[in-house]
């Protein structure tokens, strides 16, 4: 099976040009004919609206699909400032793709089913191996959102979805379809035909201390744990220290210590940051939590992290069944990036311990994962998480 | 009824042993209730415990990963800058210094916003290093920062400013004026002083700076001020270099040509003094056979009075041949008009001749000659007529300034490549000032025995052509009242000079 893959980033400082250089270089080694794709992935710092065009331009029209981020992820960097654009070239595989805008006008599970007929409208009765969307990571109900897609597109094959991420800032993340700088909106992207895609999904954090229950829930807003007020799971570990949790010095705090739901049938804990603290001591977190579900307070480190992301290569490659992957996507939670900080290439050093020293790694930072949890259940049920890694080998 | 009493009594034990046995069923329940609830309690003591280790655990883990973190960004750090030092350390180019610059600090440092200002001439900054500033940022930058008296001067006093440790007022006006969130500005100081800053900031979403920040980049600006010291002073040396040889040359042309302004001053005067030599010695040669003819009484008797002048116009006749002879062997020799007619020759036989010539001289003032030749020394190609004037023009000047009963020692030897010869006397010697001009034409050494003895003070000249013709060198040691040796030496192995 012929793929081509062509990766290419800039980081020249005017905008135009930038977008210029990685177009150009993401499509040196492809064909005219057969089927051509783009994923474009790019910092905040480079205005959209300026490179966007170019990138357009220069691809040709190609599909186009993308998001923003708060890093990209390179085979020998890491960037924190940036534009990456992976194009892909085949006579074997077919996708297709779709899009949906103002989401936050649907439920949640209307929307991720819109957004699967609208991509299945133009892929057609193929075989399917992967659906990839991506999905402003600010929106809530990302659960039920996933549920809508995989009722429409089946749970045979993985549904992995990606939130966009920012500056940290939480404010100006967008999507990129086609020519089209969206937000609140999600894209999608069907894959098929002769493609082999091995997933791995890890996080690498551990419970801490006894279980408690999450006796009430507002969507992401946990009001009570065990009696208490929410927020008294942090008092009683942290200490004062919790008290950073109510300002912005708490997000790596937030990222150290995480909580982490008990999945029946799943050997990882759901992850979910504690994006902030009310007033009246409620935990608001990155993601829907279910009520009466089981709590921990969870740790980890980099180490544990660093060894997260190795398993996740190494479930990814041994999904591939012994095929060799053309190339290896990573997602990785943009908490990660905030716990690595400089040293943030160490887990993709970990991740080309498992794969062959040439194949080209491109990825980016993401805010929300959306992925089949460890695979113990195939892809029935893809979970949104926190904090994880994604790595999709593909062949 | 008498029969009903057995009964009952059988039920009432019946069921007293029914009661007993479930009385002690409910009793060993009990027992095992209250050990379960113990052993529950204990469960729930140990589940507190090590819920209560969890919080310790999560407090020192909390403690560990602030310490761990600020041991990687110095330990990153470290690394980054030995990068940095070792790259811009190896450059002696100023705007190599800052190229390798811009790319370290964009790459190994991880700050999201870099920027070094540097004073130019005219003490005003130009933006040598920016990465995350726009021009018009930077120009802004420029044009406040240079308005900030209180600034610059704190900066000229070297004092390093961050968003960890600067007074409130003092970070408040940096990350406005450089749009950040944390920061370190610090001087770049040389021994001249303060000649610009470096900048490193972040903004509000990256990582804060520490202490270590400052530190590290505090070291980093020294590093630069240091190599931008070096690659100004490499410039000035190089170009002083440069004037000097340019000076050097210039110099180099103006003596090549006094060079050959004399060489042909000099040929002019050989030639002069050739034309003039041989106009002179036809009319002396007429004198002095007049004077011959006179004092032979062919053209009559003369008297005694008239002999004795003639016998002195014939006496500095033949003094004025003499030297006018050897003006025209200079002249020949310098001018390359001799001819040498080299010719295998035995140096100790040639030195016998020499001795037999002058042995009346050595009778005459009293003078022991003494030979020291290394018999085994070669056969010389040589002009042995031009050598042998060499030996005698030498040792008649050693006769000269020997007092009776001293003597002249003739040495021959091999040395290396030469065979030296060595013409000691026991006279008075010669200060080292005339030593210096000995081999000068028409220098004679002022002193008694020179005032009372005649010569041309060409002699030793003609020594020094001869034997720099045959490719040797001469030269003189000598002390004050302790003798003078005359050294000079032939090749073994005939030069080009000598073959010429």
């Amino acid at each position: 099976m012929a793929l081509d893959i062509s990766i290419g980033f800039s980081q020249d400082e005017v905008p135009e040009k930038a977008a210029q250089i990685a177009a150009l270089d993401a499509k040196k080694n492809l064909n005219s004919d057969g089927l051509n794709f783009a994923f474009v992935f790019s910092t905040v710092d480079y205005d959209p609206s300026v490179t966007l065009p170019v990138i357009y331009n220069t691809l040709q029209g190609m599909p186009i699909l993308g998001c923003s981020t708060a890093g990209l992820v390179q085979s020998t960097s890491i960037k924190t400032s940036g534009i990456a654009i992976l194009t892909v070239h085949s006579n074997d595989i077919q996708c297709g793709t779709g899009h949906i805008e103002n989401i936050n006008t649907f439920n949640p599970y209307q929307a991720g089913s819109m957004l699967a007929n609208n991509c299945i409208e133009k892929y057609g009765r193929h075989g399917r191996a992967i659906f990839l969307f991506f999905i402003d990571g600010l929106l809530a109900g990302n659960q039920q959102f996933t549920k809508g897609i995989q009722d429409i597109l089946g749970t045979v094959f993985p549904t992995v979805g990606i939130g966009s991420s920012d500056d940290f800032t939480y404010k100006d993340s967008f999507q990129i379809y086609q020519n089209r700088i969206l937000r609140n909106s999600a894209t999608g992207l069907i894959l098929g035909g002769h493609l082999n895609v091995g997933i791995g999904n890890r996080h690498g954090w551990r419970p801490l201390g006894k279980p408690r229950i999450i006796d009430k829930v507002e969507g992401n807003i946990i009001k009570s744990i065990s009696g208490y007020r929410a927020s008294y799971l942090y008092e009683e570990y942290l200490g004062d220290e919790a008290l950073d949790l109510q300002t912005s010095k708490g997000d790596k705090m937030s990222i150290l210590y995480p909580l982490g739901i008990f999945v029946e049938g799943n050997k990882e804990y759901l992850l979910r940051n504690a994006l902030s603290i009310g007033d009246d001591g409620s935990i608001v977190c990155q993601g829907d939590v279910p009520e009466k579900a089981e709590v921990h307070l969870m740790i980890g480190n980099k180490e544990t992290c660093k060894h997260a992301a190795f398993e996740a290569a190494q479930e990814a490659k041994n999904n591939l069944l012994g095929k060799q992957p053309k190339a290896i996507l990573v997602f990785i939670s943009f908490a990660r990036l905030k716990l690595f900080g400089r040293t943030a290439f160490q887990e993709i050093e970990e991740i080309k311990k498992v794969f062959a020293p040439d194949v080209p790694i491109f990825g980016m930072y993401s805010n929300g994962e959306i992925c089949p949890f460890q695979s113990n259940e195939r892809f029935k049920k893809a979970l949104f998480q926190n904090c994880s890694i994604v790595v999709l080998a593909i062949s | 009824m008498n029969q009903l009493i057995p009964i009952y009594i059988k039920s009432m034990l019946i069921i007293l042993a029914i009661s007993v046995i479930t009385i002690s069923l409910i009793v060993k329940k009990n027992n095992r209730i209250r050990k379960l609830q113990i052993l529950l309690h204990k469960l729930k003591r140990s589940f507190y415990n090590l819920d209560e280790q969890a919080k310790l655990i999560v407090k020192t883990d909390l403690e560990l990963n602030k310490a761990q973190e600020e041991l990687d960004k110095r330990l990153h750090g470290l690394e980054a800058l030995q990068k940095t030092s070792r790259l811009i350390s190896t450059t002696l180019d100023e705007n190599e210094i800052f190229h390798r610059l811009n790319q370290s600090l964009m790459t190994d440092l991880d700050y999201e916003k870099n920027l070094i200002l540097v004073y130019g001439e005219n003490k005003i900054f130009y933006s040598r290093v920016s990465s995350g500033f726009s021009e018009e940022d930077v120009h802004f930058i420029i044009s406040n920062i240079e308005k900030d008296v209180n600034l610059i001067n704190a900066l000229i006093n070297g004092n390093t400013f961050s968003s960890a440790n600067a007074p409130k007022q003092r970070i408040e006006s940096i990350t406005h004026l450089f749009d950040v969130e944390h920061f370190v500005l610090t001087p770049i100081l040389t021994q001249n002083g303060f000649i610009g800053i470096v900048f490193v900031g972040n903004r509000s979403n990256a990582p804060g700076i520490t202490e270590g920040d400052e530190e590290l980049i505090s070291i980093l600006a020294n590093q630069i001020g240091q190599s931008i010291e070096n690659a100004r002073l490499f410039e000035q040396v190089f170009l002083s270099h440069q004037s000097l040889e340019t000076k050097v040359l210039d110099r180099t042309k103006q003596l090549e040509s006094a060079l050959e302004e004399v060489k042909n001053i000099s040929k002019t005067k050989s030639e002069f003094v050739s034309a003039v030599s041989h106009e002179l010695r036809t009319p002396l040669t007429s004198i002095k056979g007049y004077a011959s003819i006179l004092m032979a009484g062919k053209l009559g008797e003369i008297p005694d009075k008239v002999k004795k002048r003639l016998e002195k116009i014939n006496m500095h006749s033949d003094n004025l041949v003499k030297l006018i002879n050897e003006l025209l062997d200079i002249s020949r020799i310098e001018s390359g008009r001799v001819e040498m007619h080299l010719e295998k020759t035995n140096m100790l036989n040639l030195i016998e001749n020499v001795q037999d010539l002058l042995t009346p001289q050595f009778k005459n003032k009293g003078v022991n000659w003494v030979t020291e030749a290394d018999e085994s020394i070669p056969e010389l190609l040589i002009d042995s007529s031009q050598v042998e004037r060499v030996f005698i023009n030498l040792i008649s000047n050693a006769v000269k300034f020997t007092p009776t009963d001293g003597s002249i020692t003739v040495r021959a030897k091999k040395e290396n490549e030469d065979i030296q010869f060595d013409i000691s006397d026991t006279g008075i010697g010669i200060s080292k000032e005339d030593i210096k001009r000995l081999f000068d034409e028409f220098y004679r050494v002022d002193n008694n025995i020179n005032q009372n003895v005649k010569g041309t003070g060409l002699g030793l000249a003609v020594a020094k052509k001869i034997v720099e013709a045959h490719g040797g060198k001469i030269w003189i040691s000598s002390e004050e009242g302790n003798g003078t040796t005359f050294h000079f030496t032939i090749p073994i192995q005939p030069t080009n000079k000598t073959e010429s």
